[in-house]
């Protein structure tokens, strides 16, 4: 048997509605958001159910068909995209049901539910779903389990394997595997959870997790700081963390990105070598005492700062980061977006290198990101018809990943590895970790997946 | 126009648009009859009131669309467009469309009587063109047969010219939109002015300090076409009129003004019915929702979906054109406010805001093959798959999140079609086909791509690609 064979059982046992092979459905599932890869699968399946998954896993492993789970598609990495055309891409979006547990402190949330979808629902309890990747609204739970992703409220609450207590996980061969219990404490080892997230679904596929949902904060403040020097704002993220202040949100964004947001989208944001914007939440009585004190770091470190908790004047110290990307992505056709982190201690050095490197490329390389936990977002435009621009991108692209390694970082804070970083991921694993530790984890795998079905191509496999 | 990729149901429509002037093709009596005496022939000043090829109609349409929900399953909608020109052939066609859907059709003629006696009512003057009308040939632009609609819109343009008409006042916002938007980048020196209904009774009661009563209170809710209000901007017109009519109480959907919801229609109920019906539920039930007795809104094909969306889900709710209300409530007399210090406020709200939320419409050099594929490679190649635009794409949310019907897998499969993947253009024109050309993608879209244009483009492209084995005079 081959994959049609396997492709007419599948159709046969989970209803041949659910399985499109029509080159014009499967299309649109070549890319990710990545768009730099493409390739269509031979069909995509789309699980409704758990026993979908379970039955593409049973067959494809028997038949050494190859598969690609995919939430929303919006991993930047080409994690999503297939790279045999034999492959089956294994669509959960219609599975997304939610469910909020109040009194146990949980939200249940089946892999296709978006990000958000989960958010709006705790918050109807009032209480909200941290990890807040820009692509919430879009990006779904499995997916971004899947990536280890984060997001803007990384520096206080890290990513999302911080907020999982339990999740369901499907193996090749169809085994159910339920790891961990929706409860805040329990300590079985070794800790099966952290093998699964962010492991891009080289392993397995994820159907549904039991995630931690947290109280609204009763207040926040957002202050905004601009810098003469960007070492300057480096230097006042660094001091304010080290000061003992965990703002929920601290973003950075340099001169290119303001001058290209105010260029691209018409803003009138003051220009300034760099900005710094930090929410900082909470109890009523004390979160003004707070933000005073973040904002008198960020002056002592040269800063000129502005603070606010009115929603709309808080939405206008915002506005330069919330149309980063969009700008960026008006202004240039192409853009290579980097995801690396430094330890906090590093920040400024980090922000000096990549400026070194941008005048030695003479390239346009706005810099914004999550400075709050060192995961920077340097953002390489150029345009996708002129070879030498395309050439130096990959360059810059490379060198930045490498830059993060020196540094003692990593090459990816939050969109993961996919095809995108692979290269430098091994890089990264042999400089820090060693072959010995590449050799166990893919003892893991062959232990897993032996027939290699999972995800093939990505990550270290 | 011909050409095998193009389903039949979009020929019989584009045939009977250009030929007969109303998309089913009953002909020019039925399409002028509501207007016998009502309003002087030809121009008045410059100005005519325009009833389009939709609205005349627009009861017909509903039967039909009626009648093939109870056919599912036996009959689609393209073996019907085959049922029309042999009835026709028999002479039984107008005959027994009147007979069966004579009825629905009042209540659609009764909306554009309302609107002459609205706009009469506060001076406006105006002629109507009867017979000469020229159709606006929208349905050619949503259908992507693009070098048709330049052709027809050219001929209309010098129509007009003759006729001596300056200035359009319609209710039918897609015929508005194809005036004042599509008609400029289509037709060189095109200088015909077109209002919709709504901007101009705003105006005008603005302008004479008009106040009305209804001898009835009664709970509305408006759903905004989205021609109306994400495509023209036109939003704060209408909050404006129901505001002035005591008696009325406006409660906004969840969805409402740019960012209103779609009701199913742009031209999907007329390629995939049963898609249109299923996009159709959740604006339904939102509107519904809302407590409303009744709902208006300001579009023919909009009235239809929800009329027939209402009436399967038994919600026992009521469409209007707004226009009937306002209507309704000026039959009761209009108070005009006596000239106080409340003209410097009325004169204020002579000028409505005009919301902008689109981006720029994206430009071919021609209507060649060549030319299409640039642009629309060039454009899509700049999408980033972020998928904002699926969010809210009212056909990705009504089939489970299926990607190829999504604004940004039709993004990747106009993409592939022009980079010579192997798609089919018959099979890639079906999924773009099965688009309501909301433009929600357009306004999400971070990259400021007009998705909902490269769509109607990607769809022109499919028609005329010669892989297709089709093009004009195929």
């Amino acid at each position: 048997m081959g994959f049609p064979e396997a492709l007419s059982e599948i159709s046969k046992r989970v209803g041949k509605s659910k399985v499109l092979t029509d080159p014009e459905d499967v299309y649109a599932y070549s890319l990710d958001a990545s768009t730099e890869y493409r390739r269509a699968p031979g069909a995509v399946v789309r699980a409704s159910s758990d026993e979908d998954v379970r039955v593409v896993l049973e067959v494809a492993d028997r038949e050494r068909v190859p598969v690609v789970p995919r939430g929303s598609g919006t991993s930047l990495t080409g994690a999503s995209v297939p790279i045999s055309p034999d492959s089956i891409v294994l669509d959960l979006t219609p599975m997304r049901r939610i469910q909020v547990n109040v009194d146990d402190g949980y939200v249940m949330a089946e892999a296709g539910a978006t990000v958000l979808e989960v958010d709006r629902a705790c918050r109807e309890h009032g209480f909200f779903f941290p990890p807040d990747p820009a692509s919430s609204r879009v990006a779904t739970v499995g997916g971004a389990l899947a990536e280890n992703a984060g997001g803007l409220r990384g520096a206080k609450f890290g990513v999302m394997k911080n907020w999982v207590l339990a999740m369901e996980v499907y193996l090749p061969g169809g085994r159910r595997l339920r790891i961990g219990e929706p409860v805040y404490k329990w300590r079985w080892g070794p800790d099966l959870l952290s093998l699964f997230i962010g492991s891009e679904g080289t392993l397995g596929v994820i159907t549904r997790a039991w995630l931690k949902i947290y109280p609204l904060p009763e207040k926040v403040v957002r202050i905004m700081g601009t810098f003469d020097r960007l070492e300057d704002a480096g230097r006042a993220i660094s001091q304010i963390r080290r000061r003992g202040h965990v703002p929920m949100m601290l973003e950075l964004l340099d001169r290119e990105t303001i001058e290209i947001v105010n260029e691209v989208l018409g803003y009138d944001v003051e220009l300034a070598e760099a900005m710094v914007v930090a929410d900082v939440d909470g109890p009523r009585e004390a979160v003004w005492r707070m933000a005073r004190e973040v904002e008198e770091v960020m002056r002592e470190s040269g800063g000129r700062t502005r603070a606010s908790d009115d929603p709309e004047e808080m939405q206008q110290l915002y506005q330069a980061r919330q149309g980063a990307y969009a700008a960026v992505t008006r202004a240039y056709p192409g853009v290579l977006l980097e995801d690396i982190t430094v330890p906090l201690s590093k920040l400024m050095v980090a922000l000096r290198e990549l400026e070194n490197l941008r005048r030695e490329y003479g390239m346009r390389m706005p810099v914004f990101g999550h400075a709050g936990d060192g995961n920077l977002h340097p953002t390489i435009c150029f345009d996708p018809k002129d070879e030498d621009q395309l050439r130096k991108a990959r360059e810059m692209f490379i060198r930045i990943g490498r830059l993060a390694i020196e540094l003692g970082g990593a090459i990816s804070g939050e969109h993961g590895i996919g095809l995108a970083k692979k290269e430098l991921f091994l890089e990264e694993i042999k400089a820090i970790r060693g072959e010995g530790y590449l050799e166990v984890v893919r003892e893991i795998k062959r232990m897993l997946d032996p027939n290699g079905i999972m995800n093939p191509g990505k990550l270290w496999f | 126009m011909r050409g095998t990729a193009v389903p039949e149901i979009v020929r019989f429509a584009a045939e009977n648009t250009t030929q007969t002037g109303d998309i089913l093709g009953l002909g020019t009596e039925q399409r002028v009859r509501w207007a016998k005496g009502l309003l002087p022939r030809g121009p008045v000043n410059g100005t005519v009131f325009y009833s389009g090829e939709m609205y005349p109609v627009m009861g017909y349409a509903e039967g039909a669309f009626r009648m093939l929900k109870r056919l599912e399953g036996f009959m689609d909608v393209n073996s019907l467009a085959r049922v029309g020109p042999l009835m026709r052939k028999l002479g039984i066609y107008r005959v027994g469309a009147r007979a069966l859907w004579g009825g629905l059709n009042e209540k659609y003629q009764r909306a554009l009587r309302d609107a002459v006696y609205v706009l009469r009512k506060l001076g406006v003057e105006m002629g109507y063109l009867f017979e000469d009308e020229p159709p606006s040939g929208v349905a050619l632009h949503t259908y992507g047969l693009l070098r048709e609609f330049k052709e027809h819109a050219e001929w209309v343009s010098r129509r007009l010219e003759e006729l001596g008409v300056r200035r359009i006042i319609t209710l039918d916002p897609i015929v508005a939109t194809a005036f004042r938007l599509y008609y400029p980048e289509f037709v060189k020196d095109w200088r015909v002015e077109a209002l919709h209904f709504v901007e101009i009774v705003a105006r005008e009661m603005a302008r004479q300090g008009v106040r009305l009563r209804l001898s009835r209170r009664v709970r509305v809710t408006y759903h905004d076409p989205c021609y109306l209000a994400r495509t023209l901007g036109v939003v704060d017109e209408v909050r404006f009129i129901l505001g002035r009519i005591e008696g009325v109480e406006l409660v906004e959907p969840p969805r409402h003004g740019v960012n209103t919801g779609c009701s199913g229609d742009g031209g999907l109920e007329l390629t995939q019915p049963p898609l249109a019906r299923k996009v159709s539920y959740e604006r339904i039930e939102e509107l519904s929702g809302t407590g409303a007795e009744r709902v208006l809104t300001s579009c023919p094909a909009c009235i239809m979906m929800l009329r027939t969306g209402f009436d399967s889900m038994n919600l026992g709710l009521g469409v209007d054109d707004l226009a009937s209300l306002v209507a309704e409530a000026m039959r009761n007399g209009v108070e005009r406010e006596v000239e106080t210090d409340a003209g410097e406020e009325r004169r204020e709200k002579l000028f409505f805001k005009r919301y902008r939320v689109l981006p720029r419409s994206p430009e071919p050099k021609s209507l060649e093959l060549d030319d299409l594929a640039e642009m629309l490679l060039w454009e899509t190649d700049k999408c980033k798959k972020c998928g904002f635009c699926n969010v809210e794409c009212p056909t990705y949310r009504a089939l489970d999140r299926l990607e190829s019907r999504s604004a940004r897998g039709r993004m990747t499969l106009i993409n592939s079609l022009v980079r010579g993947d192997p798609v089919r253009p018959r099979a890639v024109l079906d999924r773009l086909y099965s688009c309501v050309l909301c433009g929600q993608c357009s306004q999400s879209c971070p990259v400021g791509l007009h998705v909902q244009e490269l769509i109607v483009y990607g769809r022109a492209y499919a028609i005329y690609s010669g892989r297709a084995g089709v093009g004009p005079g195929a």
